[in-house]
Parts: C-alpha cells; structure tokens; sequence
C-alpha cells in the first residue's frame, strides 16, 4: 500500500512539473477556456440578466472544454516518448499510476476553475463573494470529478486513431451529470441556496467522483496491460 | 434449427399484440389514440437498459475469461442496443407531441437518460472500430462499456433530481407518460408487446452473434494467411541461410 | 397531424426498422457465411474451424 502511494505521488508530482515547464500548454488552454466564456457573451448577450442565469451553466461548459485539452495533454507526455510503455512494464500496481495521473489531473482542473470563475464573475456580472465556501467546494468536487473520468478517457484513447475526436465523444455523455450537478450547485450557491437544494447536488458529485476514481481506477489497469 | 422456431414465435407473438395493442385495446381517456405508443415505447426502452447490461456484463467476462467469444456477445447487444434506444427516443417523441405539445421535453428524465444512453452506445460502437487487433479490442471495449454501465445510475439520478428539485407543476407534467394507466387490459397490452419485443431481441441476438462469429473467423483467417505470406516472403528472400539450417 | 398520424409514425418507423434490421442482418451472416466456405484455410491452419449450430 505504501508503495502504491508513493508511486502515486510520484507520477502526480511528474505530471505536475511537466505542467509547468510546459506553462506554454497549460496557459493557451487557460485562454481558450476564458475565450470560450467570452464567446458565450457573444452568442447570449447583450441581456445582462439573460448572462447571469446562463451563467453557472456557461462557467461549466468553459471548464468541460478547457478541462478536454488539458486531460488529453497529461496523457501526451507519455506517448511522445514511450514512456507509458515503461510504466506499463513493471508489474506495480497499474491503480498507483492512475491515481498519481488523476491527481494531477485535478490539480490543472482546480487552477482552470480559479481562473474561469473571476473572469465569469467579470463578464457576467456574479457576486462570487456572496456565494461563500460552497463555491470552491463545488469546483473541488467537479475538478476531482473530471479528472477521475479524463484520465481513463484519455488512457483509453491515448493511442488510437482520431483520438483528438474520440475522448470527448466518449466523455461528454459520461460528465453530463457532473455538468448537471455542477451548474445547479453552483447556480444554488450564488443566489444563497434559496430551494436548500445545494447540498443534494454536492452529494450527487460526491458520488459521482466516488464511482468514477473507483471506476476508472479498476478500468485502467486493464488498458496498460496490452 | 432452433432459432427458426423462436424467429417464428416471435413473429406470431409480435403480430397479435400489434393488433391487440393498435385496435382491440381502448384509447386512454386523457391521452386518447396517441397513448398507444406507449406500447412500443416501453418495450423498446426495457431492451435498450437490457442491452446496455448485457454489453456490460459481456465485457466483464472477457476480462475475466479472454474469451473472444464474450466480446462477439458484446458487440451484437450493443448494435442491437442502440437501435432499441433509438426506437424509444423515436417513439418517446412521436407520444410527446400529441401529448406534451413538443417533441421534447427536458423535463422526463426517461427521455433525457435514453439520449444519453444512445450517446454511450454510439461511442462505443464508434471506438470499436478504430482497433483492429481482436483482444484489445475486445479489452478496450469492455472497459468503456463498464465505465458508461456504472454511469447510468448516476445519470438517472441527477436527471430524477433535475427535475424533482425544480417542481413546476405545470400542464406539461410527464407524469402523464411516466405514471401510465392502470386498467387491466391497457396492462395486459404492454405486457404482451413487452414479451414480444422480448421475444424478437433473443431472436435478433442469437442471429447477430453468429454473425459475429463468422466475422471473428473470417479475421482469423485473414490474418493467418497475412502471417504465412510474410514467411514465404521471409523464406525465398533468404534461401541460402534455410538451407544451412 | 392527428394522433394516429403520430401513431403511425410511431410504430410504423420501429417495426418497419425491426423488419429491415433483420432482412439486412440475415443477409449479413448469410454472405459471411458464403465467404467462410469459398475461402479455403490458410497454411498451417489447424482443423476446421467450428460451425455454430442453430
């Protein structure tokens, strides 16, 4: 166990260098995710109002995005250099690496997340303030989320042909609760929870990134064994 | 043999619950003609989640077993799955315009989780096609099929919640599908289109698998014989060293 | 349209696609089968391969 954590950690700690050396990567996915949000504008404005309601549900699908280009980059270190396939080669606990990888995973989510929501704040006109705690806590559960749910996506595409269409084909109907739940938490949060509905959201993601780590967990190490 | 006398049954069964179904069967009092959908709505749906399963479970037995055999069992309920799911969202529609007054309405959670479910269908058929080697294929595609299996329930319920947490009691409540009537022959008609539908699914699966098969031999035998083309080729480019053996 | 034009429809594009999707599919593994028999076995091919039995 201890050795399964430490590989984890390891590989999580790789990944994350990897981010940012490559800061080039990560910060044209953060623009793409923000110039999405100001499309959004565009396509929905001028209504001010009509913004703010869309909002949580504009915020989500700017994450969904940013969030596609940045699973499929970790898993593209590996592939450029064979890297995967010596990983593959030992027989530790294939689980540790997809830990270590959602790990990191989350991380690049959560700072997509930090960034997204005061540019949404700005645009849209949100009082990301009022809102308090349940904010981050819902972009926490999502990053998990997703990276759970990308990092095996990505895994199970990262050699094919036409992967750049493949993961999210393959991911978006699987996220769709998460989106779901993620735009009603966080639309619940910034208008003070009204209907009380807020922590039943939070504990349909809190299942959600339970089934998907376990999942996806228990899914990957079948891919690496090829 | 065997599979004649089910295609046959099944036929037989399908035509008289048709009838049954379109004309002996009364019209709804709310609903009127336009509820009869319902009778091919939900059999197509109840073989759709049938389908998904049995892909499911398929793949987890090729992961257990390696056998090949699991994964043509896979594929044939998963193209036979997603014509199911298509024909409940079709009919789902077709029942909500009359009905609802649109054809679709975001509110039914059934009619949200089966376009999902058509998603996750047509992706894993779609990501099946982009590997060629049988068993990674079959790997792949078990553990994609297993993760979109375990998802279903989560989207069930969020869609459920959606919905239920958002109560509009309006006129265009899908309880008027969700809640279908309850008079005995109204149930006994969906019964019967149910075991009909039943009926031509097995049917339908016996027929694909062997299709599935053949196509899982003729593979085999390309590839033997690619194999042995490349050892000639091998053999006439380096005679002198054969001989020496 | 009334409602039994939605009927129709209805039942008319499922059991129609019941129908084609079996005509095509018998005529999928018949021409898979025909493909099977003229294709002679491979060098080194172990046997015959096992039919399915109905």
């Amino acid at each position: 166990m201890r050795a399964d954590l430490a590989i984890a950690w390891a590989i999580a700690r790789k990944d994350a260098l990897s981010e940012v050396r490559g800061r080039q990567a990560v910060g044209s996915t953060l623009f793409f995710a923000a110039l999405v949000l100001l499309l959004f504008g565009f396509a929905l404005g001028p209504d001010s109002r009509r913004l703010a309601e869309a909002a949580p549900g504009l915020l989500w699908l700017a994450i969904v995005f940013g969030g596609l280009l940045t699973v499929a980059r970790l898993h593209q270190l590996e592939t450029e250099d064979g890297a995967l396939d010596e990983l593959a080669r030992y027989p530790i606990e294939r689980r540790a690496i997809y830990v270590g990888k959602a790990v990191a995973g989350g991380a690049a989510m959560l700072v997509l997340g930090a960034v997204l929501l005061p540019v949404g704040a700005i645009l849209y006109g949100l009082d990301l303030v009022a809102a308090g705690l349940a904010l981050p806590l819902t972009l926490l559960l999502g990053a998990i989320g997703f990276a759970a749910a990308g990092t095996f996506y990505a895994g199970v595409t990262v050699r094919m042909r036409a992967r750049e269409v493949m993961l999210p084909l393959l991911m978006l109907p699987v996220v769709a609760p998460l989106l779901l739940a993620g735009v009603k938490a966080t639309g619940a949060a910034l208008a003070g929870d009204p209907f009380g509905e807020l922590a039943a959201w939070l504990q349909l993601l809190f299942a959600f990134d339970l089934v998907m780590l376990v999942a996806g967990a228990a899914g990957y190490g079948y891919l690496l064994e090829e | 043999m065997r599979s004649r006398v089910l295609g046959l049954v099944a036929l037989l069964v399908l035509v008289i619950a048709a009838v049954n179904a379109l004309f002996v069967v009364p019209s709804d009092l709310n609903q009127g003609d336009a509820q009869r959908l319902m009778y091919v709505h939900v059999p197509s749906a109840w073989l759709a989640y049938l389908s998904f399963g049995v892909t499911a479970l398929a793949g987890l037995g090729y992961l257990w077993k390696r056998d090949l055999r699991l994964d043509a069992v896979a594929v044939s309920a998963a193209e036979i799955g997603v014509m199911f799911t298509a024909f409940a969202i079709w009919a789902g529609m077709m029942w909500g315009q009359p009905v609802w007054g649109v054809f679709w309405q975001w509110e039914d959670p059934r009619l949200t989780t089966t376009a999902l479910l058509l998603a996750l269908y047509v992706g894993y058929l779609l990501f099946r096609r982009l590997t060629d080697d049988p068993h990674r294929r079959a790997a792949r595609a078990a553990v994609v099929g297993l993760v979109s299996a375990v998802d279903i329930p989560i989207v069930h319920f969020s869609v459920e919640w959606w919905r239920g947490l958002h109560q509009t009691a309006t006129f265009l409540s899908p309880d008027t599908i969700l809640n279908p009537p309850a008079p005995v022959p109204f149930r006994i008609a969906l019964m019967s289109m149910i075991a009909a539908f039943t009926l031509v699914w097995a049917w339908l699966m016996i027929r694909r698998y062997q299709l599935a098969r053949a196509d899982m031999e003729l593979e085999e035998r390309a590839r033997r014989s690619r194999v042995a083309a490349a050892r000639h080729v091998a053999i006439a480019a380096t005679p002198a060293e054969e001989a020496g053996r | 349209m009334s409602d039994w034009g939605f009927v129709a429809a209805g039942w008319g594009v499922v059991l129609g696609g019941l129908g084609l999707y079996a005509v095509t599919l018998l005529r999928r593994l018949a021409s898979a089968r025909a493909a099977l028999a003229d294709a002679t076995p491979a060098a080194g091919a172990v046997g015959e391969p096992a039919r399915d039995t109905e």
